[in-house]
């Protein structure tokens, strides 16, 4: 084996690798078995942005709080949301994330800091900026984060929360998954400038556009940015620029991309293909390692698709639990 | 040039130039993409005031090319004469391979000169591949060591004072230095504008070079005690002008007594270790210290080197030409180019 | 109501796009916009790749063009951008996606249309169509599968419509186009491919007036929306039961059309009100306090209300099912006011 070159250390990149792996993993397997008729309502997916959510969310702790969108299976994996409970929540089983009475689009679990996917978009930003309020009174130094796409960056939410991050000085961080499209609205169309951190610097906060592709560009930003949200450096923005795969929803035939468009991107801009070449290339890991892994991520996929097969629906009375705390 | 087209220049606006790490550890400032189009539209009508009649640009996807439409249909408008845009047909990458790209098609359509918006490594990136096409650097990236920091307007009436014939070659154009850079007898070749550091980091990550506790060495082109980047350790050290032929290679030391203070970026003051420096002669390769894991090409880190690797530094006086924008101004003052009767004007 | 015997079958979905489609001909200041209504704007592919989520303005923009508009995602913006323009003399119909996303708009909505004619002394109009997806069965979950018709019934100046049938659906959507007050016009998401016959020719089905889609001489319900064909299935079953049933479809929630409700109580004396909404301050429980006002004396059981419960939208399916008031529920509540 080869001297490490890069800024995590082996068992730090095995462990991007396997949550790379575990979301485009769950994401490939819903999208096959939405197909077959298995899962009620709308899905999301997020396979080809996995960088994005695993380059920042490694150098979170569990006390640090997310407030994810519609398409949050990659967020919720990368924060440690256990996947056998998000598949049971996805198939609205009894055991899911959130018992079966949310969904895909609202997987939550606060005791790993993830506030929820969100179906109102621009939703989360005021209230990444009410966790980072709430941490600064903590003053231990957790930070929050709120992703928000580029299509949803136009909503109102975001923009008072850029403000109000700033006035407040608040250890909140903007991410912007800039994939392109606003369900079937290209950003050219739809946003005025296709410059997020230009719209950070307007509330003087600064920002920092990376290759969302590039593991270890979005990673080492991310560093950079979070470490200065801890120390009382205040908010900033972070712009991933990345492509989704899949359409809007499943079921979006995606007639709006060109032709070839999402096969071209899978042969050259597939993120974990792209971070296994590099690691491969420069010796530090070998393919059968990483072919470990992926067989790995199978099984375990395997295992959450059938324990959500098999585990029963909510009982009725579930329907009337839970409206308050007390009434 | 002068075709079906008229006169041509071409321009290659740098959209994700300014967007680096460095905003967030140093207080540097990002040009928005709307300030960006602006320099643009002002470049643009200066252009259009001396006749020029085509300016054909790198298409991009993440907003200039955009906005600029937008407004240029606004100037239409409201009844003002602007050059043709026209876009190069190509893919458009969002990465330097399209700047490449951009530079070359320019180069063999025959413009008569690139226009360019963007910092160090923008220029760099046209100089790649424009051959003997002559830039008119405006700086909007973050390390502006070599494009001037200059109103858009002049640089556009210069710029096309020069493509129409009315200011010669000889007085509008000058030469630059640029070091080559060679690795394992060219297996791998690039060139920088400014400068080329070597340290001891072994991977590219987020491109910008900010942390300096792993610089060896440095070679700069030209050392200029105004600006700020790497090239400022240069600076400060022993300056050497952009027409001097000669550069200068610093080799440094975090834990060396001799240090120089430098700003080495926007905001950051920093005093570094130096060990020695010398003079480059031109076409003279020095080589660089075995210890160097990675070479950072006007200011990010661009080539990595293993264990062996055999990397030398160049430095060549003819790298490409540029726009001499004071000499143009000034020549078409001092010979009455600004000057015309308006029975002239009619007849043409 | 009369159905022509030869009219074709099309769904509440395409009778949808026809009504926009006929009235973008008929009156050039009628203009369509919403999130994706045409799609692909500024992208590579295909244009008019959506047509709206469900695709219910499919084919719109080839017949219109500019008259439709993609907007970017930003309900406070164009949903008061329909309402300034509505106010400025153009006719919009603004598409809010789903009603849930309401919360995004609702000032523009209900301190801005609805309060312009009476604020400003009788000399505004505000002719804007707001067309929203409600209501639950296609398990999309809490904050897409709300109906919230009792918010926007509730605040004066605004009209609110909630068809139940194709028929319905295009002669309303006419009507509300060409009226000058703003309507929120709900479309049921879970309705969309029900179809019935709907006349080729255009025709207005005026606001404000209820339907009686099922006559009966024992009990009334009351009810819009979804709730119309479960109650139908209902009545069904109780007719072999020997109790028959009269049903009122709403169609029009706000001016609601008291007097076809109280017509009908004072026939049959018993009243079941049947509302997806959840109950507190819902439709049910405001028809039912008005009927009590104005027609105590002809009622001869005390007034049954079948509603979704007091929680948001579960996503299980079991759960979702559960939530939606069911034939049984209201068969159950009809049995119990005529027993």
């Amino acid at each position: 084996m080869a001297d490490n070159p890069f800024p995590l250390d082996r068992e730090g990149l095995l462990q991007a690798y396997r949550t790379m792996r575990t979301i485009r993993g769950f994401e490939d397997r819903l999208h096959l078995n939405f197909a077959k008729g298995e899962i009620p309502g709308f899905v999301h997916l997020y396979a080809g942005e996995e960088a994005s959510a695993v380059g920042i969310m490694m150098h979170l702790r569990t006390a640090d709080r997310i407030a994810s969108t519609h398409r949050g299976h990659g967020h919720c994996i990368a924060k440690g949301v256990a996947p056998h409970e998000m598949m049971k929540e996805i198939y609205g089983r009894e055991g899911g994330s959130c018992a079966g009475k949310g969904g895909s689009m609202h997987i939550a679990d606060l005791d790993v800091g993830m506030m929820g996917a969100n179906g109102i978009l621009g939703a989360g930003a005021p209230l990444a900026c009410g966790a980072g309020l709430a941490a600064k009174h903590r003053g231990d130094g957790d930070i929050a984060i709120s992703f928000i796409g580029d299509g949803a960056s136009n909503q109102g939410t975001f923009l008072e929360s850029l403000n109000l991050a700033a006035v407040w000085n608040l250890p909140t961080i903007f991410v912007v998954e800039n994939n392109g499209y606003a369900e079937s609205t290209s950003r050219d169309y739809g946003v005025a400038v296709d410059s997020y951190i230009d719209r950070a610097a307007g509330f003087g906060l600064p920002g920092i556009s990376v290759d969302g592709t590039d593991f270890f560009a979005v990673y080492e930003a991310a560093g950079e940015i979070i470490d200065r949200a801890r120390n009382g450096g205040g908010p900033s923005l972070m712009e991933c620029e990345m492509v989704r795969f899949y359409g809007h929803f499943e079921g979006d035939a995606q007639t709006y991309r060109a032709d070839n468009e999402v096969a071209d991107l899978r042969a050259s801009r597939d993120c974990i293909a792209l971070f296994r070449g590099r690691v491969e290339g420069a010796e530090v890991v070998a393919a059968a390692e990483f072919d470990a892994i992926d067989a790995g991520v199978d099984a375990l996929i395997d295992d959450a698709v059938a324990s959500a097969l098999a585990a029963p629906e909510p009982d009725v009375s579930a329907l009337m639990t839970d409206v308050y705390v007390s009434y | 040039m002068t075709g079906s087209e008229g006169v041509v220049v071409g321009l290659i606006v740098n959209p994700v130039s300014a967007r680096d790490i460095r905003r967030v550890v140093a207080n540097a400032s990002g040009l928005q993409i709307a300030e960006r189009t602006n320099i643009v539209l002002r470049a643009l009508s200066a252009l259009g005031a001396v006749g020029v009649d085509t300016v054909v640009a790198m298409p991009d996807r993440k907003g200039v090319r955009v906005l600029l439409e937008r407004s240029m249909q606004r100037d239409r408008n409201l009844g003002r004469t602007l050059p043709t845009v026209r876009y190069l047909d190509m893919p458009v990458t969002s990465t330097v391979t399209d700047t490449h790209a951009a530079a070359g098609q320019m180069a063999d359509l025959g413009v008569a000169a690139i226009i360019v918006l963007g910092g160090d490594g923008t220029h760099r990136a046209v100089v790649a591949t424009c051959g003997r096409v002559p830039i008119a650097g405006l700086s909007t990236g973050t390390n502006n060591a070599y494009p001037e920091l200059r109103e858009s307007t002049v640089t556009g009436l210069a710029t096309g004072l020069y493509a129409t014939g009315v200011v010669p070659p000889l007085v509008a154009l000058v030469e630059n230095k640029v070091l080559d850079v060679s690795i394992n007898d060219d297996e791998v070749s690039d060139i920088a504008l400014v400068d080329v550091v070597a340290s001891t980091d072994r991977y590219v990550g987020a491109r910008a070079l900010w942390k300096t506790g792993s610089i060896v060495e440095l070679f700069v082109s030209f050392a200029d005690p105004e600006v700020i980047g790497m090239s400022a350790i240069a600076g400060a050290i022993e300056p050497i002008g952009r027409r001097d032929q000669a550069g200068l290679h610093v080799a440094l030391d975090p834990k060396a007594d001799r240090r120089v203070m430098a700003a080495i970026g926007p905001g950051m003051v920093e005093r570094l270790g130096v060990t020695d420096w010398s003079r480059l002669k031109p076409d003279e390769a020095r080589k660089v210290a075995p210890e160097a894991g990675t070479l950072a090409l006007d200011g990010e880190r661009e080539l990595e080197l293993s264990p062996g690797d055999r990397a030398t530094v160049t430095l060549r006086t003819n790298g490409f030409r540029s726009l001499d924008v004071g000499a143009v101004m000034s020549w078409a003052a001092e010979n009455n180019k600004n000057l015309t009767d308006q029975q002239k004007n009619t007849d043409q | 109501m009369t159905t022509v015997v030869g009219t074709r079958l099309i769904t509440y979905r395409e009778a949808i796009n026809e009504a926009l489609d006929q009235e973008m001909t008929r009156d050039p200041s009628v203009i369509v916009m919403g999130e994706d209504i045409v799609g692909g704007a500024g992208a590579p592919g295909e244009d008019d790749a959506w047509g709206g989520v469900l695709g219910v303005t499919k084919g719109l923009y080839g017949k219109h063009g500019d008259r439709l508009m993609d907007t970017p995602l930003s309900e406070s913006a164009y949903i008061g951008a329909a309402i300034g323009a509505a106010a400025s003399g153009m006719r919009p119909v603004a598409e809010l996606m789903f009603i849930d996303f309401l919360g995004v708009c609702l000032d523009q909505i209900f301190n801005q249309a609805a309060k312009f004619r009476y604020m400003f002394g009788g000399k505004a109009e505000t002719p804007v169509v707001i067309r929203a997806m409600v209501g639950a069965g296609l398990r999309a979950a809490a904050q897409h599968s709300q109906m919230l018709t009792p918010i926007v019934t509730h605040i004066p100046g605004l009209k609110v419509v909630c068809p139940s049938n194709a028929y319905d659906t295009k002669g309303l959507l006419i009507a509300s186009i060409r009226d000058n007050d703003p309507v929120i016009f709900c479309e049921h998401k879970a309705l969309y491919e029900e179809q019935a016959d709907v006349p080729e020719a255009s025709y207005v089905v005026p606001l404000g007036e209820a339907n009686v889609v099922r006559e009966g001489s024992d009990c009334s319900i009351v009810t819009y929306g979804m709730m119309v064909g479960r109650s139908l299935e209902a009545a069904a079953l109780l007719e072999q039961e020997g109790i028959s049933c009269e049903i009122v479809d709403l169609r029009t929630l706000s001016p609601l059309d008291l007097e076809t409700v109280t017509e009908s109580v004072e026939n049959t004396g018993r009243l079941v009100c049947v509302d997806e909404a959840n109950p507190r301050c819902s439709i049910a429980a405001d028809v039912s306090a008005q009927v009590s006002r104005d027609a105590f004396g002809s009622l001869r059981a005390g007034i049954a209300m079948v509603t979704a419960p007091h929680t948001p939208v579960p996503f299980s399916p079991s759960l979702e099912d559960a939530y939606i008031p069911s034939v049984d529920a209201i068969a159950g509540a009809v049995r119990a006011v005529t027993s």
